[in-house]
């Protein structure tokens, strides 16, 4: 079944039964999906060039198109991340300028994306779930009265009214929660970093840039007064190779430091469970899974770690998943290429000893 | 200092066990606590207090049980709490709660600062402390980890946040909301005497829609934009799932065997 674009006429909301705080709007007033491009350092975000996938997947299904939606005050850079929104799939991107959104402020930044939103009526608005997009998009959504789900790992569309279905797991499950918001427009959804692919990067699409140079911007009210770099000593854990991951089996500085031995022998970066972040074990940005990070690894090693859905859901991109678990009944083992029923404890030295035989 | 302080009262998923048959988290008899994130703020507005002064008010949207996380946070040292609790306020999205919760500071009145933790345990959002700006009108930082310095007169206050590569100092014009970065802080403990006294002292208050007199058009199901539809089972994905059980020693031959195979040894 395609979906009919007359539907979105059919759809009528009475404004009567609508909270007064929101404003009445027609779903059919609204069209096309807009993809918010988060530019850090100058650069756009790979996180918000991942969203185009979605996007992509829905403007086909909607029969409508991709809006790349930039905001800042350094044209050159704008520009440039324009061109990078276009080339990886969006139909055309809107630079929302001032010289004095040169810095990222999230009241700001959400106040005016939202008016700009207001005006053109996107019936979609994807924002990447980074720690900027989860800082200013629910704002945007509040502002709008729009409804928006946090982290989906996928998305899709009602043919019949045209509604798209933010999908993510709920509360304690493998199920999927399928989100819509029928009454609302736009609709909003985010997802984590590295659930979706960047599209593929084509030199030769082009797309019409519209510039908005806005005349004055509301207040600036947060001040960004200092930044400081924090030099990285490893590779972050979604760009590793090589992953040995912990969880609560391995949760005691004993095991713990087995399993950091067995990563240095193997040039392999340590990740975990939400467990071991939660007992202190790893900072959050090295935890894998639905609230953490989806990884690709060649080789992901899983140690004591149950396989919760939370968890397997981050590692569905990688290689060669090994575990290793002293219960025979744990998930993980239906989620793991090659699996293990042992005490971590007597497996890791035995292992670390016949990776340095390999070396 | 005015702070409000925003606790919710969640299933502990620390004791939630995974039931490996029906692939569901086994939730019956799984007590609930306060979100442990939002202990982390809990300290850093009592740390605030400890240096400021002023007075430290607990709100939650929640069913009447949640009384004991309130009761929680005040035996840490929160001054008073509010729960806002009502049947109409069932079945809210994110939207109709920070409502609901924006309505509640605003009735409290005169709150210099809005706290709130990262996100919760049992849902992981993180939109009320955006939401709950965004009703109010108010900036807002979130990840905040640690206080720079507070000018009194000009009612301005700095933060240092945490991004995953940097570092960044936020100075925000008061009345704003913030959220506490999780893991930032270390939660003191409860007191006994603090824990009595809010039990003598009854400092938590009910608010009902009695209270509150809000619209019903905006608040629970009918207030939330969101509808779950339908639900649906994760695909799996296409695994060997080969398993090797017995002596350890050739379980790691075994598997460096495969590893091989697969061409995965890194060297
Ligand atoms: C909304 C939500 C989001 C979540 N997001 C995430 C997420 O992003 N990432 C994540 O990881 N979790 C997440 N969780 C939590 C998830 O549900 C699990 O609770 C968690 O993954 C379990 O961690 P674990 O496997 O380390 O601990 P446990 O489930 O306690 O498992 C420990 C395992 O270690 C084994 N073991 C014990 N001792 C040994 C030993 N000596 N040797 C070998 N094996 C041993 C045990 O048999 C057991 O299987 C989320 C939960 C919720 C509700
Ligand atoms: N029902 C609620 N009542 C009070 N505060 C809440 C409630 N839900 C969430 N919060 C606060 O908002 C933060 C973010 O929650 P969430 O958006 O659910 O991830 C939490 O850490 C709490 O501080």
């Amino acid at each position: 079944m395609s979906f009919d674009p007359s539907a979105r006429k059919k759809k009528k909301v009475d404004c009567g039964k609508l909270c007064p705080e929101w404003e009445c709007r027609q779903p059919g007033e609204f069209e096309g999906i807009w993809v918010i491009g988060e530019i850090e350092d100058g650069q756009i975000h790979e996180a918000s060039l991942q969203m185009l996938t979605p996007a992509r997947n829905i403007a086909e299904k909607l029969q409508t198109w991709i809006e790349g939606v930039l905001i800042g005050g350094d044209k050159e850079a704008l520009e440039k991340a324009a061109k990078e929104v276009i080339y990886h799939g969006a139909d055309k991107v809107r630079i929302i300028y001032h010289p004095d959104l040169k810095v990222y402020s999230a009241d700001q930044y959400a106040l005016v994306l939202s008016e700009e939103a207001k005006r053109v009526k996107p019936e979609v608005i994807f924002v990447a779930a980074t720690l900027r997009g989860r800082e200013f998009g629910p704002y945007i959504a509040n502002t709008l009265r729009a409804g928006i789900t946090a982290d989906c790992t996928n998305f899709d569309v009602d043919m019949k009214t045209g509604d798209v279905v933010m999908i993510r797991p709920p509360f304690g499950a493998i199920m999927l929660a399928h989100i819509k918001t029928p009454t609302r427009r736009p609709q909003m959804g985010t997802a984590r970093p590295n659930v979706f692919p960047i599209p593929e990067r084509d030199e030769s699409r082009t797309g019409e840039i519209t510039w908005i140079e806005l005349e004055s911007i509301p207040q600036r009210r947060a001040f960004l007064e200092e930044v400081t770099i924090i030099p990285q000593t490893e590779l972050p854990i979604e760009k590793a190779d090589y992953l040995v991951s912990g969880g609560r089996g391995v949760a005691t500085k004993e095991l713990w430091s087995l399993l950091e031995e067995l990563a240095k022998e193997m040039g392999a970066v340590v990740a975990g469970s939400r467990k071991a972040v939660d007992m202190g074990f790893i900072p959050h940005e090295k935890q894998v899974g639905q609230t953490g990070k989806t990884v690709k690894p060649k080789l992901y090693i899983a140690v004591g770690i149950s396989g919760a859905a939370q968890h397997t859901f981050g590692i569905r991109e990688a290689g060669i998943v090994v575990a290793i678990n002293k219960d025979p009944e744990a998930p993980i083992f239906k989620a793991s290429d090659y699996g293990i029923v042992g005490d971590a404890k007597e497996v890791l030295p035995l292992l670390i000893e016949e990776i340095k035989k390999l070396k | 200092m005015k702070i409000v302080l925003g606790i919710k009262w969640v299933p502990n998923t620390q004791a939630v066990r995974f039931d490996p048959k029906t692939g569901t988290l086994i939730r019956e008899g799984v007590p609930s606590i306060v979100n442990p994130h939002d202990l982390d703020a809990t300290e850093f507005a009592l740390q605030l207090k400890d240096k400021f002064g002023g007075r430290i008010t607990a709100v939650s949207m929640a069913p009447p049980a949640a009384i004991m996380g309130l009761q929680h946070v005040i035996g840490m040292g929160v001054d008073d709490g509010i729960l806002a609790s009502d049947r109409a306020f069932a079945g809210a999205d994110t939207l109709a709660t920070s409502y609901v919760l924006a309505k509640v500071i605003e009735k409290i009145g005169g709150v210099d600062l809005v706290v709130f933790g990262q996100e919760t345990i049992d849902s992981s959002t993180a939109h009320i402390g955006a939401q709950v700006a965004s009703w109010l009108k108010l900036p807002y930082v979130y990840y905040v980890e640690k206080l720079v310095n507070y000018d009194e007169k000009k009612k301005e206050i700095a933060f240092l946040r945490k991004l995953e590569d940097r570092e960044e100092v936020y100075r925000i014009k008061l009345p704003a909301v913030i959220s506490v970065a999780m893991h930032s802080q270390k939660p003191r403990p409860v007191r006994m005497s603090y824990k009595i006294m809010a039990k003598l002292e009854n400092p938590i208050q009910i608010w009902t829609n009695k209270e509150m007199g809000l619209d019903p058009r905006c608040i629970g199901l009918k207030g939330s934009p969101t509808i779950v539809g339908g639900i649906t089972w994760t695909p799996e994905v296409p695994r060997k799932k080969e398993v090797f059980q017995g002596d350890p020693k050739e379980a790691v031959k075994w598997l460096i065997d495969k590893l091989k195979e697969e061409g995965v040894i890194p060297f």
